[in-house]
């Protein structure tokens, strides 16, 4: 009972990441159809960044994670902008685009590793609180990406369904060619939700450099883990992100109860397969609505 | 592509080759222009820190022979190809190394690309030294192959030392899924069942995997009067810093502990424990003080353990290249290196005093117990393991 | 010496694995990621079965073959149900759980260690080890599979399969059956790669877990992409291209210390740069399509002539619902032979989803569909089509990367190419039959007034001549029903007559012709009947006169 309750404590917390992974990929993913695998480094590059404000201007923690969103969605804003942009006006098959997103992860990985080296990078004196629940015990990090996940979830409900650029997501989500047609930016609205998609990540970006530490290639696994998550839940649904990132950490994390853990990458792909047999479209229809 | 061979002209060479080695004595030594020494690193795998060590520690051992004017006046050239960690990639990369330079010494590590560049090595007689991986794997399957990093049955008996001195009964465990863990777990089971022991918890994390709450939180439950830890750099950091933070608080044993793992594990590596090949730059012997004291100064880290393999990976192929270079003849061919330390298989080592290689090919070394206090580790003992 | 051996093998293990991987996303249109799985898997049988059972060659490699292809059969059956992005993360996924299985089931793959010291590969006695030895049989593996994967490719079934990936629903509405073709190209793509898995477990005397991640797929993906999807000598330049690139580089001298991530840093800038100048890969997807022949003697046989009495089509009751909105509430429709139906009303009446009910591709949620007499509510759209109905589209779904003669060939029915099995068993007659086909095909084009064009492709046609091909296409299915969507709508006067015309030919000469129609004068025109269908619902139905004279009718719809 004692394991089963820290399990279940372990899966909200890793839940919480992982949503926060899956909201971000998703609504890039849901509203531009981009597999955006060069999502990987641009997250790396938001810890970098983060670590970088707390080792070379020694910021407080506080600030210092400030620069991660801001850094992601620079970063991914420019990904669009310069390279995703040009081959979507030209036409480009979705082959060539997912092996531009392939081939740009491998420069901007070996960009980062030239850059700063391959090895950890952890923030300067940082060491989580602990707190201790009965049999429980929680960190400092699971409670933050809980309360981020919350917060940011409302946040970018409301930009969606009350300003314009929100509301031109959406349009652009649910039907590219009919959002063009009514006259909507699509490239600039793409634009945004690269930015937007890429900081939201990012926040999941900060929290692996306080947990274990920020490398190069950091990127490669939270990508699929995005991936997975946001097909789960549905594309382009916060609901859905909300509840695949959920579901993704508790069947991992309950699951590995019973089952030897040396089945633990399987796991969420076990979870993707079954859940889009039964329901293609997966948990929460999104854009369209 | 150039002063290769044909297998052909190999064969009908190799009467000739016999008759030579039987007269080499008499003949003036051969000297190549240059001492080529291959290596195959994972540069651009996913854990390169530790390909990039091991770099380190081969340019400083190159570095440090040419500025003393070389092996018997000529240079010493390091040839470091990646392999990626894919053992497909590290064949390509091996045949490579032979075509360009005819290479007859290579440096392995990461023990799946070994396995798969291992046969083609002893099929052409380069002689191999490995002193990354702990797989039993390579173990006694190839007589090219030597090893100086003390492999999983060694490393995994000295760690036990440490539970059987403390007087544990009952084991935890966490591993990681590669090979060298597997290798190191099954050692380490086979050892504490024979001392009585017994397991109360295995669990098994991916090498990269960041999360390994579950194995923990399992781990905690099943209890065990000590968490033993078969991974490696930067795996133990976090298993150290996840226990803590699950609230276990018993000893932690293990078999690596790098800056790596400091910087992971934080305040939490305290009094964690780990069984190594001994490296003491406090101690007495002045190499490895002076390699300590250089290799801070050149990079401004301290040596780890793939530094000073690889670092003396080098003088231990150097050291047998002299000694082949006594011998006379075309001295500079695997087959005579590997005749070298088969005639004489103590050599030098920068973990001060001598290593010798068992007729399995693996190097003797001391093996020493540390603990981290203060950050730092500090040697405790020596491991007392049979062979 | 060696370097140049070894490469030549690995390039011809690489031209097996791109071509076979061609085969699914360039041909088929299945953008599956795990091709390194069936690489695995062909490699690991083939080890186990060497190493601890002492199997003899061939006995390895056919085990291989058949146990990856069966795999395949079943990693086909996700692409049944999802496709495009969600059939790359399922199948994304599936590599993953097989790497896991791979590493996990130690007893029999030796888990994260592999499998080392595999015996080389002895033929007959001879004992082919390192590279000299092995390239010769490399080569003659990489030839086999790519003759194999061309001839599959230009066979009646390939062009099939092109049409798949074009339109599915449209390739199922000319009759072919999807099932089968995804479940076996899978199968074929599978079998083939494990071929490259057997030779390399042979070759390298080792494998282990590592040799096939996901960093593999994304290899032979790239292969594929840079030598062009759909030219299989662009898999095999491919192939060659992305195994040089590294050794090219690795001649480079770089920065010491950093030279692993800049060789890293520049094949991935090649990479991108080569999307960028060539971004439909080196070589683009050739015009298949057969060469031009003289159309057959006889123009076309056209009629059917069917003994048949009565009508050759009727439903009766149908119904069908949507969640809560009933698209066809009661419907009762009968065609019959050499007569034009039209199916009018207004938008949202139901009439798409009546043809959509009649052709199998809804199912009804009552009612019965009668073919002479038999009932085939149960059938799917390419079995009905065979039976003898067949419709088009009011979208056309023209297969438009193909030629206009190709979307008429790949109509015909009957035709054995379609099948892997004659293609390989007999495939001379496959041959003769599918040039007859040709002539065929072209005799329908120069009836319908497109033999000029045969040979562009679709893509290039006016909208006119797009509106023939859908009707050419439709005849060539052979079909007595046939069902046209709105094969009027948007066309002018003479483009419009000229359709008419073929429709009342196509009527004249027995078969069961229905339209749905807006224009008020073309249904004059054209129908000898008319049903009108307004809320799901067969409001009136009979002569076109009597009908638009009606005054309710014209209120509600006939304005």
């Amino acid at each position: 009972m004692e394991l089963f309750a820290q399990l279940l404590v372990n899966g909200l917390g890793n839940g919480s990441y992982y949503a926060l992974l899956g909201l971000g990929f998703g609504l890039i993913f849901g509203t531009t159809r981009i597999v955006h695998f060069a999502y990987g480094p641009v997250f790396a590059f938001s810890a970098f960044a983060v670590w970088m404000a707390g080792k070379f201007l020694g910021l407080p923690l506080w600030i210092a994670v400030l620069f991660g969103p801001a850094a992601a969605s620079v970063g991914g804003a420019a990904v669009y902008w310069l390279a995703y942009r040009p081959f979507e006006q030209r036409g480009m098959s979705s082959h060539s685009v997912l092996i531009l997103s392939l081939g740009l992860t491998i420069v901007l990985e070996s960009a980062l590793t030239l850059g700063f080296g391959p090895s950890i990078h952890t923030f300067p004196d940082f060491a989580a609180p602990i707190f201790i629940l009965g049999p429980v015990f929680v960190t400092g990090l699971q409670l933050a990406e809980t309360v981020t996940l919350l917060v940011l979830a409302v946040a970018l409900t409301r930009f969606l369904q009350h300003t314009r650029y929100g509301k031109g997501i959406l349009a652009l989500g649910d039907d590219r060619d009919m959002a063009r047609i009514v006259g909507i930016d699509t490239d600039r609205i793409s634009l945004v939700v690269f930015a937007l998609g890429s900081a939201i990540s990012a926040v999941a970006g900060v929290f692996t450099l306080l947990n274990e530490g920020a490398t190069p290639t950091m990127g490669f696994y939270p990508v699929f883990v995005a991936f997975v998550v946001a097909v789960v839940g549905g594309l382009g649904s916060i609901p859905g992100a909300i509840a695949g990132g959920y579901m993704v950490g508790l069947v991992e994390s309950l699951g590995l109860w019973q089952i030897p853990t040396e089945w633990q990458n399987s796991i969420a792909f076990v979870l993707l397969f079954v859940v889009l047999m039964l329901r293609p479209q997966g948990l929460f229809v999104g854009m369209k609505r | 592509m150039t002063a290769n061979v044909s297998r052909r002209t190999a064969l009908a060479l190799a009467p000739a080759m016999l008759a030579a080695s039987s007269v080499r004595a008499a003949e003036p030594p051969k000297d190549p222009p240059v001492f080529r020494i291959g290596a195959l690193l994972g540069l651009t795998d996913k854990g390169n820190w530790n390909a990039t060590v091991m770099q380190r520690g081969i340019m400083m051992a190159v570095d440090e022979i040419n500025a003393a004017g070389g092996i018997a006046g000529i240079k010493v050239e390091a040839a470091i190809e990646d392999h990626q960690g894919v053992p497909r990639v590290g064949v390509d990369a091996l045949q490579r190394l032979r075509a360009r330079y005819d290479i007859q010494a290579v440096l392995l590590s990461y023990s799946t690309v070994g396995l798969a560049a291992a046969p083609i090595c002893e099929e052409n007689k380069i002689f191999m030294l490995d002193g990354g991986s702990v797989t039993d794997g390579l173990v006694g399957k190839f007589s090219y192959l030597f090893h100086n990093r003390s492999v999983a049955s060694v490393m995994a008996r000295a760690a036990m030392t440490v539970a059987k001195k403390n007087g544990y009964k009952k084991m935890a465990q966490m591993a990681s899924s590669t090979d060298d863990g597997q290798s190191l777990l099954r050692a380490a089971e086979a050892d504490w069942k024979a001392y009585g022991g017994t397991i109360v918890g295995t669990e098994t994390g991916l090498p990269t995997a960041s999360n390994i709450d579950t194995q923990m939180a399992k781990l905690r439950t099943a209890g065990g009067d000590f968490l033993a830890i078969w991974e490696f750099s930067p795996g133990p950091g976090l298993v150290l810093k996840r226990a803590r933070e699950f609230g276990m608080t018993q000893q932690a044993i293990g078999i690596e502990f790098t800056a790596e793992i400091l910087k992971v594990a934080g305040a939490h590596a305290e009094g964690y424990v780990f069984a190594t090949d001994y490296f003491n730059p406090e101690a007495a012997d002045p190499w490895p003080q002076r390699f300590a004291a250089d290799y801070r100064k050149k990079y401004g880290d301290n040596p780890e353990v793939y530094a000073a393999n690889y670092y003396e990976g080098i003088y231990i192929i150097a050291e047998a290249i002299k000694r082949a270079r006594a011998g006379g003849g075309n001295y500079f061919t695997g087959e005579r290196l590997k005749q070298a330390l088969d005639a004489s298989p103590v050599v030098p080592s920068v973990y001060g005093g001598n290593m010798t290689f068992q007729p399995d090919g693996t190097g003797l070394k001391r093996v020493g117990i540390f603990k981290v206090v203060d950050g730092k580790a500090v040697f405790q003992n020596f491991a007392e393991v049979s062979r | 010496m060696d370097l140049v051996l070894h490469v030549g093998v690995m390039i011809c293990l690489y031209a097996i694995l791109a071509t076979s991987f061609n085969l699914l996303i360039g041909f088929s249109g299945l953008f599956a990621f795990g091709h390194a799985t069936f690489y695995a898997l062909g490699a690991y049988t083939t080890a186990i079965l060497t190493q601890r059972l002492h199997l003899p060659f061939p006995i390895p490699l056919l085990a291989s073959m058949l146990l990856t292809g069966g795999v395949g059969l079943a990693i086909a059956l996700p692409s049944l149900r999802i496709s495009g992005i969600y059939l790359i993360i399922t199948t994304l996924a599936l590599q993953v759980i097989a790497i896991d299985i791979i590493i996990n089931w130690t007893s029999l793959t030796g888990g994260p260690s592999g499998l080392s010291g595999i015996p080389p590969l002895s033929i007959g006695g001879y004992v082919l080890s390192g590279p000299a030895h092995f390239l010769p049989v490399a080569f003659a593996a990489a030839v086999i599979c790519f003759l194999v994967a061309r001839h599959i490719g230009n066979a009646p079934f390939g062009r099939a399969l092109r049409a798949m990936r074009e339109n599915e629903s449209a390739a199922a509405s000319v009759g072919k059956n999807i099932f089968y073709m995804k479940v076996s190209v899978f199968g074929l793509a599978a079998a083939l790669a494990s071929v490259a898995g057997s030779l390399f477990a042979h070759y390298l005397s080792y494998v282990g877990a590592d040799s096939f991640q996901v960093s593999e797929t994304v290899l032979i993906l790239s292969m594929v992409v840079v030598g062009g999807t759909g030219n299989l000598i662009g898999s095999v330049v491919g192939a060659a291209f992305l195994v040089l690139l590294p050794e090219v580089l690795a001649f480079v001298d770089l920065p010491q210390g950093f030279e692993g991530q800049l060789r890293l840093l520049i094949y991935g800038c090649v990479l991108i740069l080569f999307l960028v100048f060539r971004p439909e890969g080196l070589l683009r997807e050739p015009r298949r399509g057969g060469r031009r022949v003289a159309a057959g003697a006889t123009p076309i046989a056209l009629s059917t002539k069917t003994a048949f009495v009565g009508p050759l089509l009727t439903g009766t009751g149908l119904q069908k619902r949507f969640g809560g909105i009933v698209a066809i509430a009661a419907l009762d429709i009968s065609l019959s032979a050499g007569r034009i139906t039209g199916l009018v009303g207004p938008n949202g009446a139901g009439k798409t989803t009546a043809f959509n009910l009649l052709t199998g591709f809804l199912r009804t949620d009552a009612g019965e569909i009668r073919y002479k007499g038999k009932v085939l509510s149960e059938l799917k759209p390419h079995e009905l089509v065979r039976a003898g109905i067949a419709r088009s589209f009011q979208d056309l779904r023209l297969f438009t990367g193909m030629s206009v003669l190709e979307n008429v060939l790949v109509a015909l029915p009957r035709q054995s190419g379609d099948r892997l099995s004659a293609l390989f068993l007999r495939p001379g007659s496959v041959r003769r039959e599918d040039e007859a086909n040709t002539a065929k095909a072209m005799g329908i084009l120069e009836f319908i007034g497109l033999g000029e064009r045969a040979m562009d492709l679709a893509d290039d046609l006016s909208y006119a001549e797009e509106k023939l091909l859908v009707v050419a296409r439709l005849i060539a299915t052979e079909a007595e029903v046939l069902l046209f969507d709105e094969p009027l709508s948007g066309l002018d006067g003479a483009a419009m007559q000229k359709i008419i015309d073929l429709l009342r030919r196509l009527a004249a000469d027995g078969k069961a012709v229905c339209i749905i129609e807006h224009n008020l004068d073309a249904i004059r025109n054209a129908c000898d009947h008319l049903v009108y269908l307004d809320e799901g619902r067969a409001l009136a139905q009979g002569d076109p006169n009597t009908l638009m004279a009606d005054p309710e009718l014209v209120q509600r719809y006939f304005r």
